[in-house]
């Protein structure tokens, strides 16, 4: 980028760390919540005790799997987020850049639309009935499944922008120095597409990590995942708010830590095999 | 993928098989579903328990609330269903009484009986499958209660000294203790739907109303626009605006609760359920001062209790072998060494005999003597398969009156009018009652 | 062992070939197959059960074709017009407050040289914590005895305000968490399209002195065009089905403030049981869904068509 005048760059910064402030306030009011008694909660007292009841309770209580929880939530999320990335990457170059049927193309892409308006409480009666007719209810494999379906639609459409922005010769000229179309598509253009495989990742697996009404249906016990137990402490009668918020930390620190690495990766891992 | 499948399935099964160590015991290992709740960790005691001393294994699927109702329906729709237990919301029950999808107890054992110590729940625990209604008459035993859960008044014994019973007390008690934004005199729930639903039924039973003249024996009159629901919706809106916080169309129970527990309403009207929250000074700052009572009643009258019951059932598509596994809980679990094991550990009992046992006499278990006096009388309503609309209904309307969207008399006659559409068209047999007050 | 290798090679040679010379199909080969599998029989279910009424006896689905009489009870559903109104008024102002706010944010963190990877990762902060606990400590924020933002307000002198207890702001307080929450979805997928601009375009510009104004209305915004469009796609989808918040924070009330289709669905579908009615409702607001999405791409055609 050009040389941006240091006047600028501060009023950048003032107006990004604003923007910030902003969605992250309520983030730290929720670590506040979490180091309250219940009664410190509900009367909003300020300032408080701190205690750290609520993460022992959330971390070793008799009633808590919570690093079940969280081996779950991870299985379900970083699997389905890989094959959605690599799904969704090969669908989308075939659909932005190969004038395959036109009427596939735009009953595929509407179909894909379709099913992601569909209210999911009308899906989830179905995929039980699949689900354990392939005698895989209550298993993580089924919540991968579910995951990739309802994460596909939106990775492709980012994707086929992705590829959109592409100069197609730049295919086309490798294929004439020799290259496979797949060598040419992993090494061309794939590095190309960074930023929107960045981004559809990113979606994916934030979908996928805090993905409910599915999960609360196909799982039990031993495969609950973490929006589900989560869940558990809004009770009617009840609800445990600082539990409730210790969990959603806890929850989002080594989600934060392998986006970040996971980006890191993509980043990385593509412009290593870059020949540009 | 495949070799995927198979990890990620090789690991589920190894993590249930893990749970589920079975060999050599006398009954097949059964499988609960059961929602989170605070009496939660009391039926959990009672299930280590019996596994300890029987042999038999127990599996507990706790579900977060928002989950029981579509688990249960996929488990018993289905070919086989994974729980051998499942837990009902009252209002959920005539679903699956009526659909044939539970197993009468007295089908798995002729002989089994309920003692007349274990409440019923008005009855909700039996179907008379002729009647179409849950009756103990000619029905058979559907079910068991885990939690009665019956609505009862709650008020600051530090505050008011003598029990509060009828109206005339409630509004004393409120105009005392009255001090907005400090104190409020009663709180109830007004949030839309179920809330404002059910928080009205005690104050319209308990002025001779009622919804429907005689659904029982399948008279679907409408009653709900009578003079009696008039009088009785007049006195739930003096309550909420007279004695309540300013926002009572949006009051649901966590801000009621909220209300109690931070010392600012003085009384309300709240589940059972809620009653361990408040002795617990981590959650309270009322700690023994919260006492309770029946809900208020008419000068001269009675009270009318309500119940928001749970009922827990036995599936049809099981095995022999898993209803008898199942049977054989349920039979532990209402005898009265368990039902005080059940108390102590935090449940509410539904044992009369525990209730008004040596238990009671305890500072901490207070409330186990009004309990179960409502429990006793209380009623259930919106008995039939209409129900969950009836409730939709009547929780609009009622807090469209609470808000000021409708006039009292309006939001009966509309919802009256409504109520009689669904049932009209569900083919029963109704008609608008000398309805007094359509203009 | 060498022999196998050996062995393998050609086919494994082969089947390379195959793919690189029908690369088309075989790429898009794997999203069919799991649409296939997974989306035919729900979608399939949810017509067949629109046009009939479902109940159970003995354990036994009983299927009766009532398409006139789920038509007639839709045509007198006046809550589902009220929840209309609701949700168009719920899904304009979220999205293109969040759409402004997403991509303002997206211009200026492209600006930045470092710590993108750190703004990029933080922002998605909102969508990661769980619908239901969103809902929960959005209401305890609001509540209007205890709540932090009153609190906040009192601070400046402003009286505790009714937020989700008022018809006249209930709507808009739940808004205001749907942007919260929302805000960063449409960052994210701007920025992935701002990144991937060609540099050398935006150098050139940037050559020929053009000011900031007009590189942005007349290169970026013209190339950004696909992601604006994608964005503001997924994000009015989403909107359109926005439910967990509003479940948790209001149920819909204070009476029908804010009753939104999706949870009038969840209602007639899932509480009341009703699958035929529940499953007509779900199809017809898949149908206003795609007539929004419809207008709007035939109006953004036009719009462009004419620049």
């Amino acid at each position: 980028m050009m040389v941006v005048n240091s006047w600028k760059r501060v009023a950048l910064w003032c107006f990004v760390i604003f923007a910030l402030i902003l969605i992250i306030a309520p983030f730290i009011w929720i670590i506040g919540i979490s180091l309250k008694y219940q009664i410190a909660i509900i009367t909003g007292q300020f300032p408080f005790d701190v205690t750290w009841v609520n993460y022992e309770r959330v971390l070793f209580g008799k009633s808590s799997d919570f690093l079940l929880n969280m081996f779950n939530s991870l299985v379900v999320a970083v699997i389905s987020t890989t094959l959605v990335l690599i799904i969704a990457t090969l669908a989308a170059y075939s659909l932005a850049w190969r004038t395959m049927s036109g009427l596939f193309k735009m009953g595929f892409l509407a179909w894909t639309l379709i099913f992601n308006i569909i209210p999911p409480i009308t899906l989830v009666g179905p995929w039980y009935v699949i689900f354990s007719d392939l005698g895989l209810y209550n298993t993580l494999t089924a919540l991968v499944m579910t995951h990739i379906v309802i994460n596909l639609p939106m990775a492709i459409w980012l994707m086929m922008t992705a590829f959109g922005t592409i100069p197609r010769d730049l295919e086309s000229a490798a294929i004439m120095d020799g290259c496979r179309r797949t060598t040419a598509f992993r090494l061309v253009l794939l590095p190309l597409v960074k930023p929107g495989m960045i981004a559809a990742g990113l979606l994916a697996f934030v979908f996928s990590w805090s993905e409910f009404g599915i999960a609360l249906n196909l799982t039990a016990k031993e495969t609950m995942t973490i929006p589900v137990a989560i869940a558990s402490y809004a009770g009617q009668y009840e609800i445990n708010h600082g539990e409730m918020a210790a969990a959603a930390v806890l929850s989002s620190l080594p989600a934060i830590l392998l986006m970040f690495l996971g980006q890191k990766f993509i980043v990385r891992g593509l412009t290593a095999g870059s020949v540009k | 993928m495949k070799k995927l499948n198979k990890f990620l399935k090789g690991m589920a099964v190894s993590a249930i098989a893990l749970t589920s160590v079975n060999s050599a015991f006398a009954a097949d290992p059964i499988t609960i579903l059961i929602n989170n709740s605070p009496w939660y960790g009391g039926f959990e005691a009672l299930v280590e328990k019996y596994e300890a001393e029987t042999g038999n294994k127990v599996n507990i699927d706790r579900t977060p609330y928002s989950g029981v109702l579509e688990k249960v329906r996929n488990s018993v729709r289905g070919d086989t269903s994974p729980y051998d237990l499942v837990n009902l919301d009252n209002g959920w029950i005539i679903e699956f009484y009526s659909g044939g999808f539970l197993t009468p107890l007295t089908n798995i054992d002729p002989d089994f009986k309920l003692s007349d110590e274990i409440i019923d729940n008005g009855e909700a625990i039996y179907w008379n499958s002729e009647k179409q209604w849950p009756t103990k008459e000619g029905g058979k035993l559907m079910a068991f209660s885990p939690n009665g859960n019956a609505h009862m008044w709650y008020y600051r014994s530090d505050l008011i000294d003598t029990p509060p019973a009828t109206y005339k007390d409630i509004l004393k008690n409120c105009a005392a203790n009255h001090n907005p934004p400090n104190t409020y005199g009663a709180v109830l729930r007004g949030e839309r739907g179920n809330p404002i639903r059910f928080s009205f039924m005690p104050h319209m039973l308990t002025h001779g109303g009622s919804i429907l003249k005689d659904p029982k024996n399948g008279d679907f009159t409408i009653t709900f626009n009578s003079p009696e629901n008039l009088k009785a919706l007049n006195m739930f809106l003096k309550i909420h605006n007279e004695c309540s916080a300013d926002n009572p169309g949006a009051i649901g129970q966590g801000e009621m609760i909220q209300l109690v527990l931070s010392g600012k309403a003085a009384q309300a009207g709240i589940v059972i359920a809620a009653q361990a929250q408040m002795d617990n000074p981590e959650k309270s700052a009322v700690v023994g001062k919260i006492n309770y009572a029946q809900m208020p009643y008419l000068e001269g009258g009675s009270p009318h209790g309500v119940f928001g019951s749970w009922q827990m059932a036995v599936p049809n598509n099981i095995s022999d072998g898993r209803k008898t596994a199942a049977l054989e809980f349920i039979k532990y679990f209402i005898s009265e060494k368990a039902q005080t094991l059940y108390a102590e550990a935090g449940g509410i009992p539904i044992h009369t005999g525990v209730l008004r046992g040596p238990l009671a006499t305890q500072e901490k278990f207070r409330w186990m003597k009004p309990y179960a006096a409502v429990a006793e009388n209380a009623t259930q309503v919106l008995m039939y398969k209409e129900g969950a609309e009836v409730e939709q209904i009547i929780g609009l309307r009622l807090n469209q009156a609470l808000i000021g969207e409708l006039t009292a008399s309006e939001a009966l006659n509309v919802a009256a009018k409504e109520i009689y559409n669904v049932l009209a068209a569900a083919g029963r047999d109704t008609k608008l009652g000398n309805s007094l007050m359509i203009k | 062992m060498k022999n196998f290798t050996v062995k393998k090679l050609p086919s494994l040679e082969r089947l390379w070939e195959f793919i690189d010379s029908h690369f088309i199909f075989v790429a898009i080969l794997p999203a069919v197959i799991i649409f296939l599998l997974f989306t035919i029989y729900p979608a399939i279910e949810l017509v067949l059960m629109s046009g009939s009424s479902i109940t159970f006896e003995n354990a036994e689905l009983i299927r009766e074709p009532a398409l006139e009489k789920n038509i007639v009870k839709f045509l007198d559903d006046w809550i589902f017009r009220k929840a209309l109104v609701n949700t168009l008024i719920f899904v304009l102002l979220s999205t293109s407050i969040e759409m402004l706010f997403g991509f303002g944010l997206a211009l200026a963190v492209n600006e930045l040289v470092r710590g993108r990877g750190i703004v990029r990762t933080t922002m998605l902060l909102p969508i990661l914590i769980p619908p239901v606990a969103i809902g929960s400590i959005w209401r305890l924020m609001y509540n209007s005895e205890f709540g932090v933002i009153n609190a906040f307000l009192e601070l400046f002198g402003i009286p505790a305000q009714q937020f989700l207890g008022s018809t006249s702001t209930a709507l808009l307080s739940v808004v205001v968490v749907d942007i919260w929450h929302w805000t960063p979805l449409v960052f994210l997928i701007l920025l992935a399209g701002l990144e991937a601009l060609p540099e050398e375009v935006m150098e050139a510009s940037s050559i020929d002195g053009a000011t900031y104004n007009q590189k942005l209305r007349f290169i970026i915004i013209p190339l950004m065009w696909p992601a604006l469009i994608v964005a503001f796609m997924f994000r009015s989808i989403v909107a359109f089905k926005v439910f967990d918040q509003i479940f948790l924070l209001t149920s819909g009330g204070p009476g029908t403030s804010t009753e939104v289709i999706s949870l009038y669905v969840y209602k007639v579908f899932f509480q009341q049981n009703q699958l035929g009615y529940g499953a007509l409702l779900a199809l017809i607001t898949i149908g206003i869904i795609c007539s929004y999405l419809a207008v709007f791409a035939i109006a953004q055609r036009k719009f462009t068509g004419a620049k």
